[in-house]
This record gives C-alpha cells, structure tokens and sequence, in this order.
C-alpha cells in the first residue's frame, strides 16, 4: 500500500515531521514501511511556456520549437510531438532538471541545440499518456504547473495491514500519524451535504449478512472528461491508472477513507432497482476488464432487472460501465461481508483494490461518508453535475461492538512497565477510541467503528494499542520468572542426534532432501503413485506427492555426485509419510538412509555398511532376504535386531547406476529410526558378574557347502556348546583346494569353561565331541580332524 | 701371589671390557673372567691352602675385584644395548607427514548444526523440545491459532493442500497448539523443523525451509519479559552482545505481536549495505500470546499468559554462513555440504 505525504499532510495540517522521520516513526509506532521514494521532484522546476515559433529541423519528424518561459526567458527546444502548435502553453522541463531519474541538458540533435524539453503527461507522470505533448491552461508562461507539488510515496508491507482496514486508506494512516506527532486530524468529510428527500433509486438486498449496507446515490448532467492534473497526478502517484473523472474520484475516496465504490451508467441499468443477491445457476458477467466470469451461487452479485452488473466488492459491470457519453450514474457506497469478496475473488483469482479492501472488514459507517466525500470532490471535476434525490441508504442490523473493559494494572502487567490513567486515556482518545473511568483504576473502552469490525474486542487487542504508541524502546527488559524444572526430554530427538553423530563419525555426510516426490521416481521405489498423498496444488510436475520413503531422495543425490568424486558416503534422517485410511493424519515415520558410493567399488562396500549398521545397532544381525527390483538380486538383507526387523540393507541394482551412465556399485542401508528408537529404550542393561576361573579353548573348522549361511553355522555351534559356551570367535573362511569346488570351511575358537569351578581337559574334549558329533549329525563335516 | 694375580686380573678384564667393540666381545670376556671356568673361578680355589687369616684378608679383595668388574660390565653392556637399541630405532625413521588411510568424519548438515546448539541452549534455559507431523490438519495449522478459513492472513502463507484434506504445515507454530494441548500450563517449548510453502524457487526464496517456534506460558509472562529473553538468547547465539527493538507486526496469534529487529551485525547500527543503510536487521516475529489461542487449547488466558517467537532457522543458517543461495541448503551437493 502506497501513501502519499502530501495527503498525509492535507489530512494533518501542520505537520512538521519529514518524510523520512515520518517513515520511521510509521515503522517503529503502526505498519512496516518497506520504502520511501520521491514523486515528482521536477514539479518544482517544471514551468508552463508558450509556443511562439514552430521551425523545420532536419530531417525527421523534430521541429525547432521557440518558447516563452515567462519573465522574458525564451528557449528553443527540439519536439517531435504530434500536437505542438503555436500559441499552446506546454510544459517546459529546463536544463538542469532531474525528471524520473533522467538528467535533462542541453541535447544537440543534427547540430541544433535542444534546451530542456517540452514534455507529455506521461514524462512527467501526472498519467500513462505519452502520444502528445501535455496542453495547459489556467497557467501564465514562467509559473509552476497548477496544484503539482513534488511528493514523497512511501510503501507500506501489506502484510502489516491485513488486520488494519482503516490502514487501507490515507485517512486511516493520517489519524496515525497524528496520534504518533500530537498533530490533529482533519476529517474532509462533511456529511451535511449529503441530500434528504426521496431517492431516485430503490435497493433490494436479498442477504443483509452479506451486504449490511448498500447506500447510493443518483448524479445528473454528468459530463465525462479527463480530471484535472492533481488528481491525475495523485492517483498516478500511488499506482494507481487514471481513467476519467468520474472513476478517478471512486478511486481517490477508494484510496483516502477507504471506501470503495463503483459508478454504474444509470442509463445502461435496467429498472428503477438495484438488487444485491447471490448469482444464479448460469448467469455470467463481462467485468471492466473484459474477461467473462461464469458465476456461482457463492458469488454475491449486484444485478439490475436483467441480470448482474457487477460482482459485489470485487469488479464492476462492463455493459453498465461509464463512457464518454455517460450523463446519469448510479454511484454504489457499500460494504459487504469480508469474507464472501474474499472466496469470490480467491474463486475467480481476481484480485482488486476494491477486494483487497473488503476483505479486510471495512468499516460500514463509511458508505454515508464515501457519498459525502464524492458530491463535493464531484463538484470540483465536473461542477455541471446535480444530484438527482436523497440518499438511499439499505441496512442490515450493524453489529454493535460491547465496550471493553480495561483495568489500568492489566496493562501494566502485560507490558511489564508502569503505565498512567493520563498516558493511556491521551493515547486511546487520539487513536479514537472512547474511555472513561467507571471505577478507579478501571476504564471502559469504547472501540470506534473503524477498529471494531474485525481488529479490536479484547483487552488485550487496547495493550497493543498502548504499547506500540507508549514505544517498545521504553520497557525496561526483565527477565521471566520461571520455577526451575527439569524439561520433558525428547527420546526421538536424542537418538536421531546420536545417529547422526555416529554416522558422520563414520564419514558420512548428511543430507536434507525434499518430503516430495513424482511418478518417475515412485517408478523405480515403488509403490504405486496411488499410494502416496497428492498434493491438490503442487507447484511443479516433479513435485506431485509425498515421499513414502527416502530412497529417491538419495539415490538422486547419488547421481549427481558421482560426476565430482569417485567415492562417498552420505545419509538422510527424515519423515516418510504413509496414508491412513480415514480422516486422521498419515503416518510420519523416521528414517535413516545411508548410501556409500564407490566407483572401483567391490563386495566389500557390502560389509563396510554392515560394519556402520553394527555400530549403530549392537549385534545386529542381517538375514539374506527376497531382492527388490531396486535392490541388487543376490544382495539384499534384512535387518534384525532386538527382535525385529528394523530396515533394510543392500546394494542399489547395478542397472540403476549403469542406466544413468554411472560406474561403480553403491550400498545402501534404511532403516525405520522410530522402531529402533522404540526397542532402544525397551532395553535395560543388567551386570553379569566375571568369571572367577579360567576357560579353555579350542578350533573347529566346519565344512559346508558355500551358500550355507555363516551365521546359521555360528547359531548351530552355540546351540550345541550350550551354557558352557564363554565365547565364539570367527576365525576365517576359505575356499578352494583341498575343498571340493562349491564348498568351503569356516573356522572358529570356541571358549567354554564353568561358573563355579575350572574345567578339566576331559570335560572340554567331551563339550568338544558333543559339538561336532551334533554337527555332524547336521550334515557338516570337519577338517583336521 | 694370588693377590698380585687378583690385581693382574682386575687390570686385564677392565682392559678387555674397554677394548670389546660389540655387545659378543664384552661377553666373552666377561666369561673369560667372571665365568664358571673363568679366572676368578680358578683363583678361587687356590684359597683353600691359604690360611684363615690370609684367606679373609685375601677373600675381602676378591669380592671387591670381582664387583668393580661386575659393574664395570653391567655399564659397558647397558652402553651397548642403548647404541643398539638407537641404532634400530634410527632405522624406523617414518615420514610422518605421509596421508594417513582410512575414512575421515562427514559432516552434519549446516542446519541441524545450528538447529543442535539452540536446542542446548533452549534445554539449558528449561525449554523441552517438540516435534509435530509435518502434515497437519487444517485446525492445528489455522483455526487453532487464531486464523479461521476466511481470514485474509491465510493469504501470508501460500499453502500446499493435501488430496485428503490435510495440509503441509507453513509455519512450526502448530507445535505450540500440541504442546499447549500435551502439557498444559506452565510450559516453556521450542518445536524445530520443516516447513513448507507454495513459492516459487529462487536463490532467495525455497517452498521447504526450517523454522524453530519457541514458547513460555506461566503465571506472570510481559512484554519486557519477552525482550529480556530475546535478547539472551540472540546475545547467545550470535555470541556477542545483540540489540534489539520490537515493532509492530501482525500475526493472529499473537496480540500484541511484534517485528523483532537486530541491529544489523555488519555494521553494528551505522547504516550499511546489508541492512540497506537502515541499521537494523528484521530477524524474527513474536509477540505475547493471543487469549483466543490459549482458549482453544484449554488454558485460562485470565490465568495464565504467554509469549511465542518463531526463529528463521534456514535464514539464521544463511546468515551465519554467508550462504547466498538458499537452493543450495536442500540440493544434495557434497562439494557445497561438505564445507560445514
């Protein structure tokens, strides 16, 4: 939202506060102010000249152009412009003269000498007009043009307005500014001119929640023309386009109160009626803008006999709109419900100063007052035009705001600093509000219309109000008391951290990937893109769904690394998100995947993860399982421990690597956080006292075929050792002669011994026997035996 | 006589031990002398023919012959295992500045670094760490906290919604709803994590980013508590002393909520690039928590009151490391990860 200090200043007469302080202070005091610029600099030296000579001047279309500047300045200057002619009054920008940035000298074209230049509205940004040269009058040669001054715009963040609907409006920001200055508000209201009697309109409003308020008024002997510069100039300044006078004025009182208002042709309406009412099965409106917009029955509308002319609070009619051969309008003053302008314009993606507005929750006291506003600014841009009837004013019952009560010390309390009646009653009554103190130490606060409609109805809603005025700089910081507690310790927190630590230890980098993923990626990890929650409004075709698991994540990551290092290691702890059937949320698990690439890589990447995953889960154990189709088809295993199987660990498929034109083989391993977590803490560690007599030991080497898992033959040793068993170590294992082709030996010392006493040597050689009699008995057979 | 054959055999074992170059010659004349078979042996049997008196005169010097060669010995053979012992050693020179194999530490991520030590901070000061889903339900992320279905701030925050009805959380604050609803009052929470947003990606703007809520709900909670506490923590974790100023800001949660401004830590508040000749930082809003909030989660906003910030952690990351690219935080680039 664009403000204009000069408005400002018209609005607080006196004040003395510069634009830039005046930035700050909005800032620090109402609204953050995102910038300041200067408009119109040059109106300072810009001066209105008289053509009195027109001269050929080479070859194009540039004429030598003779002029009075007033006082006995002449000067020539070099013009293209269609409509120059002699005896016009122009404006003369003189050398020397910084007009929108651009330095104007003295510019010599085909050897003649230009000074200065005459310009068009446009170069000087009174409008968008840049076709012909600006024609003056009311102005003497050598004077200033007429009511322009040079301003300051300063930008306010409208983010900081959302709550603010008074802010949306230079009226609004003046009463801040005076209550920030100890200035005083001039209200450019006077409602006293508003006409009694009979309207020459009648209004029907079919839902007075959704139109409290329709007030409008019938104007006569309209003549349609351009508006005098400063209004142009005004508008132009906040951004705004200048259309005609009479849509130039709607949008100045748009702009000051805010009201926003809409001037039908009174001659395009159909019937003396003017209905407000929710659209109809299939009715449809050309807007101003000359799109078409398919209505529904959410859409409130303003209609005549034949249909809707405008959409309500969002964009007007273009059947009914004004034209040049406009002579009567109807002009619309009204307030309708914030949130039915917002859906409509949020339904239709169209966005108006108007809708901006209204969704903010307009004050309705302000339909009078914009009809007030517009007779007299009426009269100064076309004072042919009469007013035709009263007002018409259709209301709903306006809600009516309870007073609040406002006890001194609650203020005191929560800003933490000591507050006076007189400083809080001073500050309340220049920001509007009404207070009085019923009892002592307690006022009550009556909020002004302006605030009530959706900003203020607490008591704390007044502290912030006290506060911001007071100064925040002024409190005294002072620390919180809290009573001293240990807080709840989060145990997922804790694990994951501690993941994280051992897995950069172990010289893994980590990386953060996004929750989102798309068919081609699901394609390859599965499971079917039905089987993730889509996004209804995804940003981009890459970014459709949520990821049911880190692997796309990481095997990207892999991709694209692999082009700057021939070995890595990298892993992801994040959330996958699973759908639930029913309306609760999904179900967000934690994960851990861990990838290590290696160009030159071989089988033993395989257990160097084994390894990694053996570190962070003690005494994990991992089982060959069914591959995959991502997963290499003979190396995939699943994770055990604790009882259950926590994740997944294997080598990516060689083809996913080889198909991105990728060498090398790279390991992954994904693992379910949130269970691990889980059977962590499920586990209490018990002392087991030591061994007081020594053990003995012994080798063994079973042979086996070669796919007969290590693991099964360790388990089968233990087994048999039974309780006498102190401990088993794998030794080796080996294949090749004097083995037969497909089998291979696997070593082992075994420590047996008793709790209570030493072991005699028999009684080692009987465990011995046992053991490999029962292995035997297996099927395995023994070497060096 | 023996006693001259003593001397002579001091006299010449001392010069033998002297004149060995090697650990095998001082040995062998050690055995020559001391030995079972050696001189001394010999000459002490030859004491059986002396008389007693001769014999402990004569016996006292044959002790003392044979220890002044027993230490002389023992030095000589310590000289020598050292030289030897060096000479080895000398051997195994190693070039210490050689690569040394094996696998080097990865690294955490630049945000979980940051996000790991205001953790600490927040558990030092009291303050339990929440998590919540990051797709939350419409009430958690809105209604909840003070932003029904129509308000126009819903529009501050461009959101992902979801097939089946639920949405992905735009700001941490729903934690504050959770944990409000979890624990009830007195509280002191923080909620770090991932966010999302509907924007467009660009070197300055991300649809996923981190945030970190914090809040403190007790008894007696004011806005000069709420700087206080601010600047603390800031001063903590920019290590250095911070100023700060609240401004107005808008959020519904909050009343009255706040901009919360650093003077900017390039230029120390004279005015600089950075900070776009202003002084200030904007860093963070925050405010006093909003009655309707504590309502909705079953505390007595009469009885108990509150304060809520939420800290840019993805902005505070960009900040302390001078990252100029926000893209590069979710991009998955080891050369870029690997600096942190």
């Amino acid at each position: 939202m664009k403000f204009s200090y000069q408005w400002l200043c018209e609005l607080v007469p006196g004040l003395a506060t510069e634009p830039k302080s005046l930035q700050r202070l909005i800032t620090m005091k109402t609204a953050e102010c995102e910038g300041i610029e200067p408009f119109g600099a040059h109106f300072a030296q810009v001066v209105a000249a008289r053509v009195v000579a027109i001269e050929p001047a080479g070859k194009g279309k540039n004429k030598l152009v003779r002029i009075d500047a007033g006082g006995g300045k002449t000067a020539s200057v070099l013009c293209g412009a269609p409509n120059v002619q002699v005896g016009m009054l122009a404006p003369w920008v003189p050398p020397g003269t910084n007009l929108q940035g651009k330095m104007i000298g003295r510019a010599v074209i085909d050897g003649l000498e230009s000074e200065g230049m005459l310009a068009s509205a446009a170069e000087l940004g009174i409008n968008r007009d840049h076709s012909a040269l600006l024609e003056l009058s009311n102005v003497e040669p050598g004077q200033t043009l007429p009511e322009l001054r040079p301003d300051w715009i300063i930008e306010i963040d409208n983010k900081s307005l959302t709550h603010r609907p008074d802010l949306w409006g230079h009226f609004g920001m003046a009463r801040e500014v005076a209550a920030i200055t100890g200035g005083t508000l001039h209200d450019p209201v006077h409602t006293e001119v508003l006409p009694q009697g009979e309207a020459a309109i009648t209004i029907d409003i079919a839902d007075t929640v959704l139109c409290p308020r329709y007030s409008a008024l019938v104007f006569e002997n309209v003549r349609v023309g351009p508006s005098p510069l400063w209004l142009q100039a005004r508008l132009e300044s906040l951004g705004m386009n200048t259309i005609n006078n009479i849509v130039d004025v709607t949008n100045f009182i748009l702009a000051e109160l805010p009201q926003p208002m809409h001037a039908f042709d009174a001659g395009k309406l159909k019937g003396g009626t003017i209905f407000v009412r929710t659209a109809r099965a299939g009715e449809s409106l050309r807007a101003l803008n000359g799109e078409t917009y398919d209505l529904t029955a959410a859409d409130l509308v303003i209609a005549d006999e034949s249909g809707p002319v405008g959409l309500a609070g969002v964009i007007g009619g273009a059947d009914t709109a004004i034209s040049e051969t406009t002579t009567r309008i109807v002009l619309e003053s009204a307030n309708f419900q914030a949130a039915s302008v917002r859906l409509t314009s949020a339904r239709h993606k169209l966005r108006t100063d108007a809708s901006m507005r209204f969704e903010k929750a307009l004050d309705p006291e302000n339909t009078i007052r914009g009809l007030a506003r517009a007779i007299e600014l009426f009269k100064q841009v076309c004072p042919e035009m009469t007013v035709r009837g009263g007002v018409i004013d259709t209301r709903g019952p306006l809600p009516r705001t309870q007073p609040i009560a406002l006890p001194l010390q609650f203020v005191t309390r929560k800003l933490g600093t000591p507050v006076s009646y007189e400083q809080v009653t001073r500050i309340l009554d220049a920001l509007g509000f009404q207070s009085r103190e019923t009892s002592p130490g307690l006022l009550t606060v009556t909020v002004p219309t302006w605030r009530a409609t959706k900003d203020i109805s607490l008591k704390d809603d007044l502290v912030e109000e006290i506060g911001r005025m007071i100064g925040y700089d002024e409190i005294t910081p002072e620390a919180p008391v809290a009573a001293a507690v240990p807080p709840y310790s989060n145990p997922m927190r804790l694990y994951a951290r501690g993941v994280r630590t051992q897995l950069a230890d172990q010289g893994f980098t980590e990386v953060y990937n996004y929750s989102f993923v798309a068919q081609a990626d699901v394609k390859v990890f599965g499971p079917d893109i039905r089987e993730h929650i889509e996004i209804r409004n995804p940003i981009a075709s890459e970014l459709t769904h949520l990821r049911r698991s880190l692997l796309p994540g990481i095997y990207k990551n892999i991709i694209s690394n692999m082009r700057h290092f021939p070995e890595f290691r990298i892993f992801e702890i994040g959330h996958e998100i699973h759908p639930k059937s029913g309306a609760g949320l999904p179900d967000e698990v934690t994960h851990v995947v861990a990838a290590l690439y290696n160009s030159r890589g071989d089988e033993q990447d395989f257990f160097e993860m084994k390894r990694v995953l053996e570190c962070l889960f003690r005494n994990a154990r991992m089982a060959a399982t069914r591959a995959r189709g991502y997963e290499h088809p003979v190396r995939a295993a699943e994770v055990h421990w604790r009882g259950s199987v926590i994740g997944r660990l294997f080598e990516l498929h060689p083809s996913l690597l080889a198909d991105e034109g990728v060498e090398g083989r790279a390991i992954l391993f994904d693992v379910n956080l949130q269970l691990a977590q889980q059977l962590t803490s499920a586990v209490e560690t018990k002392y087991t006292p030591l061994r007081k007599y020594p053990t003995s030991g012994f080798d063994l080497s079973v042979v086996t075929n070669w796919e007969k898992p290590v693991a099964q033959i360790q388990d089968e040793l233990t087994r048999l050792a039974g309780p006498a068993l102190a401990a088993i170590d794998f030794i080796r294992q080996y294949d090749g002669p004097p083995l037969e082709a497909g089998q291979k030996s696997v070593s082992y010392h075994l420590e047996v011994g008793a709790l209570d006493r030493t072991m005699t040597a028999d009684e080692v050689a009987e465990i011995r026997s046992r053991i490999i009699e029962g292995m035997r008995g297996l099927g395995y057979e023994f070497r060096g035996d | 006589m023996l006693e001259q054959k003593l001397e002579e055999l001091r006299r010449a074992t001392l010069a033998a031990f002297a004149a060995a170059i090697s650990l095998e010659e001082l040995e062998e004349a050690r055995v020559g002398a001391l030995g079972r078979k050696g001189t001394l042996a010999q000459i002490s049997k030859e004491f059986g023919k002396l008389a007693p008196a001769e014999k402990a005169s004569l016996g006292k010097l044959l002790n003392a012959v044979k220890e002044d060669l027993e230490t002389d010995y023992q030095d000589k053979k310590q000289r020598f295992e050292e030289s030897e012992l060096a000479a080895r050693l000398a051997k195994e020179w190693i070039d210490v500045t050689l690569p040394a194999p094996g696998i080097r530490p990865g690294s955490l991520h630049p945000i979980t670094q940051l996000q790991q030590e205001i953790e600490d901070l927040f558990t030092s000061l009291g303050f339990a760490i929440l998590d919540g889903p990051e797709v939350e339900t419409e009430e958690h992320n809105f209604d909840a906290l003070n932003i029904p279905p129509t308000h126009p701030a819903r529009d501050m925050q461009d959101t992902f919604w979801l097939s089946n009805g639920h949405l992905l959380r735009t700001h941490t604050s729903p934690v504050q709803v959770r944990g409000m609803r979890q624990f009830g009052p007195p509280l002191r929470m923080i909620a770090p994590g991932r966010v999302f947003r509907n924007e467009e990606v660009d070197a300055s703007h991300e649809h996923t980013f981190y945030q970190l809520e914090g809040m403190m709900v007790d008894r007696e909670v004011s806005v000069a508590n709420l700087i206080y506490f601010m600047k603390t923590l800031l001063s903590s974790i920019f290590k250095r002393d911070v100023t700060v100023r609240l401004r107005p800001g808008y959020f519904p949660f909050v009343e009255p909520g706040f901009e919360l401004d650093i003077h900017c830590l390039i230029c120390n508040g004279s005015g600089c690039a950075v900070c776009k000749q202003s002084g200030w930082v904007e860093l963070l809003p925050c405010g006093l928590v909003h009655p309707n909030v504590l309502r909705t989660s079953n505390i007595d906003p009469d009885e108990w009151g509150g304060f809520a910030f939420g800290l840019g952690l993805t902005r505070l990351a960009m900040m302390r490391y001078g990252i100029d690219d926000i893209r590069q935080l979710q991009g998955g680039d080891l050369r870029f990860l690997t600096q942190f």
